[in-house]
């Protein structure tokens, strides 16, 4: 069943003073199906969040429908079941962090006692666990986007709508935040966020979506798009002289170290032969495989502006 | 749905209270009031009604310049700076928000209005100047103070927060000079233009219905009844501005 | 939600709108019935002394003269209020002249409501004087004075106070100058108003005026000549014990400096056996 569907989603904007439209998004059409982590990604003004706005229903399409669990995105009891985080949350700086939670918990009718167990186990989860008293005004960057989440998930939602959401982390955060992805998942859950850092993606997401200028340009496993042969190795070598190689290409020296690329199996044999005696020492062998980024870059390349929808017009 | 309004008010109203704004106001209110002790020491002769005229127009002024700026800090800042995003993902509906921000606004104003009622209350108990009329007084300016919040809440809906000030405070001031419509109306000759005028006449919000200052101070007689149709003159006109702030919410682009 | 019943839905908030909109307007319309005498209770009356209310304007005291006055005008021609007089002086003189005291109109019509209307001249005379004063530029004011009390209060010898002050600002309207010679006239000094009229007809600066003050220097030279010589034979009869056989001998006594001929350099008739001086001419201007 697909969680979130959009059909032919179109969305445009004037800018106040001009007639001219410009399509953000044309013909968008998208399903995230249940169970999946789903990663959506695309350049800057690709319309990333113009598409997750819609499915919140916090703007409307020109054409085309959006629909989630089956609903329309406009509908309340639709948003029962999901959590959302934003990009850049702004959050009601006066109230402490657990009368944010509580308040977005009373949103969903919870008890009183309901609402305090979830509270605390969310400030948990998050790792937020002993700041729960402190107002969100003197929350670090982190933390906020920490808080951020744990009120996305505060109703146990089953599909989790995330915009950017280890944007203004450090490493060990981002660790965290897909750890909390993956653990949604391990529960059932279903997880669709956008992002424009694609190592993120490659680690955990089921299927991608690539956005550019407002059109999915490529959609599905990551294992699909991209081919997964290998296009090159390189090979790290110590103490072997650049003349005595058989094949082979230096890309970079150090002392007396190299790195060599072999472009096939046979020159990677050949190469490696050169370490079987004494003197020469393998230092590493790297296999290079297309990733998400070369099809990135080339899709996000590829196509040729296109001329805003008045200029045509006429 | 009540819950869900009622998690809003309160959440507005803490805002609200831990709102520096609205505590500079209600300094500078007191301060106001008190104010008007010291100017009645140059007047000759009673001093009763320059500190009554002044306590209430300073509550009356304080009261208006809280429901503007606090109204629309409230609602059209949350608007702009989009902590509406996370609020509006939430299974409540729009009109849910907009009458629970107004809840939470009434909520603030009935504690600020207290705040400096008991103040002014204070000072004339001080100088054995109490007369409970003028209780009824401030009854009809907190009336007062709901039209103008509700109007606040509807031009947050509508545009940024400047233009919303500005708007509001306009109506404010129409508001009271409608009697000048009136005697324009008189002046005009084509049926047309008359016509016009008393349209707007009754269109506009008519905040001469919640000023019985004049009456209070002067000891002159208050009509039975002044009371009942001001509260359902609030009713209805707030109503109607409400439900047109719900249905303009309902239709916005939150970009 | 159902497609139709979610149009009713979104329909919801603009049809209350327009329900509750119209029953306020119901109540405001009760409203307005009810306060018909909201005259009597109209908060402009009520206002604090204008010092107060410019503290309260904000700086914006001139607009608030202005509408004040603009109401002012529109209640005080309301007929039907029977006491729309009773804080008359309170609006003008202590509010209006307080927030705006340079507006001129209020003073004019204000005194003009109060002397015509309202009758109380001495109410109006309190406004302009109040309005002189900071007002030292507008000789109008003195003038309309004096001529509430010319008018109101026939009390010629103040009128022609008031019309001197006017005549001492800069750019007054010649006019004042006749009615201040006017003024002695009534006022029974015939001397004064003589030399007034003299000194119009020297400064005339147009022939209406030149004619006008010549009536005026020729009745009145009559009139002064004719008091002087029976004064003169008066005192004759009293030191001599018997009237004057001719005129000649009153300048002969001492009594008169010389014996003034008439407008057109005739003598004045002398009738003995009556005792009576008279003009042989017609005065130009009825009496």
């Amino acid at each position: 069943m697909a969680v979130l569907e959009l059909s032919g989603v179109s969305k445009s904007y004037r800018t106040h003073l001009s007639l001219r439209k410009y399509w953000i998004l044309r013909d968008l059409s998208l399903s995230v199906r249940e169970g999946e982590i789903f990663g959506f990604i695309g350049t800057n003004g690709a319309g990333k969040t113009t598409t997750i706005k819609l499915a919140l229903g916090l703007i409307f399409p020109d054409g085309g429908s959006i629909r989630l669990f089956g609903e329309e995105a406009t509908s309340v009891q639709a948003r029962r079941r999901l959590g959302f985080l934003p990009e850049n949350p702004y959050l009601y700086d006066y109230l402490t962090g657990i009368e944010f939670l509580d308040f977005h918990a009373r949103l969903f009718g919870l008890g009183a006692a309901e609402r305090r167990r979830r509270v605390r186990e969310l400030l948990e989860r998050v790792g937020l666990g002993n700041r729960g008293e402190r107002q969100l005004r003197h929350y670090s960057k982190g933390m906020l986007q920490r808080i951020g989440l744990a009120q996305a998930l505060i109703n146990d939602p089953e599909l989790v709508i995330l915009d950017e959401p280890m944007s203004g982390l450090d490493p060990i955060g981002r660790r965290e935040v897909r750890d909390i992805i993956l653990d949604l998942k391990a529960r059932g859950r279903t997880i669709f966020f956008s992002t424009h850092i694609l190592s993120d993606t490659e680690m955990i997401c089921d299927r991608v979506g690539l956005l550019v200028r407002g059109n999915l340009k490529a959609v599905g496993r990551i294992d699909d798009l991209v081919s997964r042969e290998v296009r090159f190795w390189e090979v790290g070598l110590k103490g072997v002289r650049e003349q005595g190689l058989p094949c082979g290409r230096v890309v970079s020296r150090r002392d007396d170290q190299i790195l060599v690329r072999v472009e096939s199996q046979d020159e990677l044999r050949r190469v490696l032969a050169l370490v079987n005696g004494h003197g020469p020492s393998l230092l590493s062998v790297t296999p290079a495989r297309q990733s998400l980024e070369d099809l990135f870059i080339r899709e996000a390349r590829g196509e040729a502006p296109s001329a805003p929808e008045g200029a045509r017009a006429g | 749905m009540p819950a869900r309004v009622f998690a809003i008010a309160l959440n507005t109203f803490r805002e609200a209270i831990r709102n520096r704004v609205l505590y500079l106001l209600l300094v500078f209110a007191v301060a106001m009031i008190s104010f008007a002790q010291i100017l009645s020491l140059l007047t000759v002769g009673s001093e009763d009604k320059i500190i009554k005229d002044f306590g209430l127009a300073s509550i009356d002024l304080f009261g208006v310049l809280t429901s503007v700026f606090i109204g629309i800090g409230l609602v059209s800042k949350e608007i702009e700076r989009r902590t509406v995003y996370t609020l509006l993902a939430k299974p409540i509906h729009r009109y849910e928000f907009v009458l629970g921000k107004y809840a939470g606004l009434v909520l603030t104003l009935l504690v600020n209005t207290a705040v400096m009622t008991l103040w002014f209350l204070i000072i004339l108990a001080v100088k054995g100047m109490f007369d409970p009329r003028l209780l009824l007084a401030v009854l009809l300016l907190f009336f007062q103070f709901l039209l103008i919040t509700a109007l606040a809440v509807l031009f947050s809906c509508l545009s940024s927060p400047i233009l919303a000030s500005v708007f509001t405070l306009c109506l404010y001031a129409i508001g009271h000079l409608l009697w000048s419509l009136d005697l324009l109306q008189a002046k005009l000759k084509g049926g047309a233009a008359r016509a016009l005028c008393d349209v707007l006449y009754y269109l506009l919000p008519n905040l001469a219905n919640f000023d019985i200052k004049g009456q209070v101070v002067h000891g002159l007689p208050v009509a039975a009844g002044t009371l009942g149709l001001a509260a359902a003159y609030l009713v209805l006109y707030g109503a109607a501005v409400l439900s047109v702030a719900c249905a303009v919410f309902q239709r916005k682009e939150l970009q | 939600m159902r497609p139709e019943a979610k149009h009713q839905a979104r329909r919801m908030p603009a049809l209350l709108a327009l329900v509750a909109l119209g029953a306020a307007i119901l109540v405001q319309g009760l409203i307005e019935a009810r306060a018909h005498d909201r005259s009597a209770v109209h908060p402009l009356l009520y206002l604090p002394s204008g010092k107060y209310l410019k503290v309260a304007a904000l700086g914006f005291d001139d607009i608030l003269a202005d509408l004040i006055y603009l109401w002012s005008i529109q209640y005080y021609g309301d007929y039907a209020i029977q006491e729309r007089y009773d804080y008359l002086e309170k609006i003008y003189t202590e509010v209006i002249a307080e927030l705006d005291p340079r507006y001129i109109d209020p003073y004019l019509i204000g005194s003009l409501i109060m002397s015509a209307e309202a009758r109380k001249p001495e109410m109006a005379l309190r406004l302009l004087d109040k309005g002189f004063e900071k007002n030292p530029d507008q000789w109008i004011l003195p003038f309309e004075a004096g001529f509430v009390c010319y008018d109101n209060l026939k009390d010629y010898v103040r009128a022609a106070a008031y019309f001197e002050k006017a005549l001492k600002v800069p750019g007054v309207h010649p006019l004042v100058r006749r009615l201040y010679a006017g003024m002695y006239e009534r006022a029974g000094d015939k001397r004064t108003s003589l030399r007034e009229w003299a000194e119009i007809y020297e400064t005339a600066g147009d022939d209406y005026v030149r004619q006008v003050s010549a009536s005026h220097v020729h009745d009145l030279k009559v009139e002064v000549d004719l008091m002087d010589l029976k004064d003169a034979a008066a005192r004759f009869r009293r030191q001599a014990g018997r009237p004057p056989g001719r005129l000649g001998e009153l300048a002969a006594r001492g009594l008169l400096r010389e014996i003034p001929l008439d407008p057109e350099g005739r003598d004045y008739l002398y009738d003995r056996d009556r005792g009576e001086v008279s003009y042989r001419g017609s005065l130009v201007l009825a009496r």
